[in-house]
């Protein structure tokens, strides 16, 4: 295998690899165009021009010394094969002119006979060097621009998103260097359908269809026509990748046939394999990139999932494992226990059964926003949610230390029950977590259109878990990190659900400070506390 | 030797603690208290008690490192609280030296049950014989007859039996037969013990399909039924 520098073996690329070339396509040297000619015979003219002219002043080794140089630049300049023609050129016109018999082609002095055979070598090793030089010049900006292109390709696959776009950047840079129209293909339903070309309005013809399909099918390269030859003047090169689960798909890549006369062809053509390669690495990329992200989804599911039944576990086992316990230690042991520990013993199955209650109550809540079921909205005074809340969680914690400081509050479009369960679970976590003072406040903040309600408990524990804190601000409905428990979650569905947010800080003595946010209209004319205070 | 033995309960549910404190008092236990897997290890050495009852859900460590630690210097009976998640960890539990274990939530009475049965001696050691209904196993003879009438056991089977009834009313994990049988070559071979449990039914019990006296625990071991109360021998 004959691989650039560019190219490192790679056996992905073995299906890429041409078969070899037939032997007539391809030529010693590059062939000369026509321009060339012209512009050595006008150089010639004007050399034999000027040696005619000069011929009296000049000594004739310097007329040969011109038309020598005149071979060298069209040589230079041209190439191989205009430098040769340019040489026979000047030896005919200097035969023609400086030659004895003058202004014949005939030569009568046996010395100007190898004048002209040095002449002659002179030119065509002149002409030989020359126009080499002239094509590794060419070579050398070819290789410049094909690792430009090179370069280009990857950064530009860096930054693609779909295969949509890794179609379109290699169907850019192989219309660059084919210099002639590229199709990419896409199998939907085991049939290629076209998705993209280059230009955009290049409509592939049918035979270029059935040479893409041979292609998608066979797994390998499918060459364009030679010329004279019918068939699709597009190569195409099938990218397959596999989407990580099991699957494989791909998309076929055409371009068009490279002209076999181009002195950088061999560079453009393995351009050409480096950027079928690059694509379809950005396009392997793309599927594990995805494969990745659909794995991480279903493992915060799990995760959610697995958090929510362990809580589930604990929150209900731990309730009702009191509650048996205590009633069969009344039933089997009733005789012997004081009573004392009777009365406590029934005391705790109230509780517990009371927590139980609660706790049926938060899982229903947490099925209907689940659910999606939508919060039935109302006018409700925000003030008479907070004072429920507040009541209703000193009824179920006496010992607990709970301070409503509550501004006058708006009336606000929300459901009523919800509002309220959303602040009793955060007292309710704040009672969890802290055994000190608990402060419930309620105020508008902000102006016109940005207004909220902002419905905050304070305690002062030790704070949340930094990775709760950021789930709870964050735009996640579900994937609460594990010890979330059930009742900062919910807050947080009812929060959105009534339109709003939820935002954790630190409070003032170092805990939680976690805050229920709800949007207030700027100025509703349902609203008059709204109105006084815009 | 005290005249009440010494509970020790390790649970970080100050609920659990309240109603089991209440119930083991009047079942005539004295109870001490602790709510880690560190405290539970120190309360072991400060107070020596009999028995630990531990709950596998610690804030601490699990259960299973408890048993780790208390295992390297005691033997101490340990009767081990479960939930129905934490399966694993009971089997390990037991494995590695628990002796008993109650899912939660349970009736007092299952916990006395256990621990009643944890802490009574281990009598395979010393018994000569075994007599439980019309059954009566005679270990040093190796012989086993019902209602008078002898039943043909094989030698591994014997020694099935034998492992099982010697311990009465505690669970004996798979592992565990496996290992007193069988030895330590063959810990993994649970099907194997299946069929010679399914053999030592069929010899054994009144009506093999619905055992009396080799209980299933799913998943964990069998357990001998214990002898109904006062029908023990001294």
């Amino acid at each position: 295998m004959d691989k650039g520098p560019v190219l490192a073996p790679d056996p992905l690329m073995d299906k890429f690899d041409p078969p070899p070339l037939p032997p007539d396509d391809r030529r010693w040297m590059t062939a000369p165009r026509p321009v060339g000619f012209l512009g050595a015979a006008a150089l010639l003219a004007a050399v034999t021009l000027a040696a005619d002219r000069l011929h009296e002043l000049l000594p004739e080794n310097v007329s040969i010394l011109l038309f020598l140089t005149a071979v060298l630049v069209s040589a230079a300049a041209f190439g191989f094969w205009v430098g040769l023609a340019s040489a026979l050129g000047a030896i005919a016109a200097f035969n023609y002119l400086f030659v004895e018999p003058h202004f014949t082609l005939h030569i009568a002095r046996p010395q100007d006979l190898i004048t002209l055979a040095v002449f002659l070598l002179s030119a065509g090793l002149a002409g030989i060097l020359a126009g080499r030089l002239r094509e590794q010049v060419d070579a050398a900006k070819g290789r410049a621009a094909a690792l430009e292109v090179v370069s280009r390709v990857s950064g530009d696959l860096a930054g693609a998103k779909s295969t949509e776009d890794v179609a379109r950047i290699a169907l850019r840079h192989l219309h660059g260097l084919s210099q002639g129209p590229a199709v990419a293909l896409r199998a939907e339903g085991g049939q290629l359908q076209l998705l993209a070309a280059e230009p955009a309005d290049h409509l592939p013809e049918a035979s270029d269809l059935d040479a893409a399909d041979i292609a998608f099918r066979r797994g390998r390269a499918e060459l364009a026509a030679a010329r004279g030859w019918s068939g699709s003047r597009l190569s195409f090169y099938p990218l397959s990748v596999s989407d990580g689960m099991g699957g494989q798909r791909g998309i076929v890549l055409g371009h068009a046939r490279l002209d076999p006369d181009r002195s950088d062809r061999d560079w453009r053509e393995k351009t050409i394999e480096v950027v079928l390669r690059q694509s379809e690495q950005a396009l392997q990329r793309l599927a594990l990139a995805e494969a990745a992200e659909a794995e991480r989804r279903r493992a915060v599911t799990e995760e959610t999932r697995a958090a929510l039944l362990s809580s589930l576990s604990h929150d209900l086992r731990t309730p009702l494992a009191t509650i048996l316990g205590a009633v069969t230690t009344l039933r089997e042991l009733g005789a012997t226990l004081p009573p004392a520990s009777q009365t406590d013993l029934l005391a705790a199955i109230e509780e517990e059964s009371e927590r139980l209650a609660r706790y049926v109550e938060k899982l229903l809540q947490l099925t209907r926003l689940q659910a999606g079921i939508a919060a039935q909205m109302a006018w409700v005074d925000a003030g008479d949610a907070v004072q429920a809340a507040v009541t209703r969680a000193r009824r179920s914690w006496p010992r607990a230390q709970i301070a409503a400081e509550l501004a006058p509050l708006p009336m606000i479009r929300a459901e009523a029950g919800l509002l309220e369960q959303a602040l009793f679970n955060l007292v309710e976590n704040a009672v969890k977590y802290t055994p000190g003072p608990i402060r419930v406040t309620g105020a508008v903040e902000g102006r016109a259109e940005g207004r909220e309600l902002v419905l905050a408990v304070s305690d002062s524990g030790r704070g949340l878990p930094p990775a709760i804190a950021e789930w709870l601000a964050s735009d996640e409905a579900v994937g609460a990190p594990p010890g979330a428990g059930l009742g900062l979650p919910i807050c947080k569905g009812i929060a959105r659900a009534l339109g709003g947010r939820m935002t954790a800080a630190r409070s003032v003595s170092g805990g939680a400070l976690l805050a229920i946010r709800l949007p207030l209209p700027a100025d509703d004319p349902g609203n008059p506390d709204g109105q006084a205070a815009a | 030797m005290r005249e009440r033995r010494l509970i020790l309960v390790v649970d970080d549910e100050p609920q659990i603690q309240r109603f089991l404190g209440h119930a083991l008092v009047a079942a005539g236990y004295d109870t001490c208290l602790a709510a880690t897997g560190i405290e539970a290890l120190a309360q072991v050495a400060a107070q020596e008690p009999d028995l630990m009852i531990l709950d596998l859900g610690l804030p601490d460590m699990n259960g299973k490192e408890v048993i780790e630690r208390l295992r390297l210097r005691s033997d101490l009976p340990v009767i081990v609280l479960s939930a129905h998640d934490q399966e694993m960890e009971k089997i390990m539990a037991l494995d590695l030296g628990a002796d008993d274990f109650v899912a939660k939530p349970f009736g007092i009475g299952e916990l006395l049950a256990r621990l009643r049965a944890s802490l009574r001696p281990r009598r395979a050691a010393r018994a000569e014989q075994i007599r439980q209904g019309g059954l009566v196993i005679d270990l040093a003879a190796h012989q086993v007859s019902r209602d008078g009438e002898p039943l043909r056991l094989t030698p591994k089977e014997f020694d099935l039996l034998a492992a099982l009834a010697g311990n009465a009313g505690r669970v004996m994990t798979h592992h565990r037969l496996l290992q007193l049988v069988w030895g330590p070559a063959h810990v993994d071979d649970v099907p194997y013990l299946r069929v010679f449990i399914g053999q030592l039914r069929q010899k054994l019990e009144r009506d093999p399909a619905r055992p009396e006296l080799i209980l299933t625990e799913p998943g964990i071991g069998y357990r001998w039924a214990p002898a109904a109360e006062g029908g023990q021998p001294p």
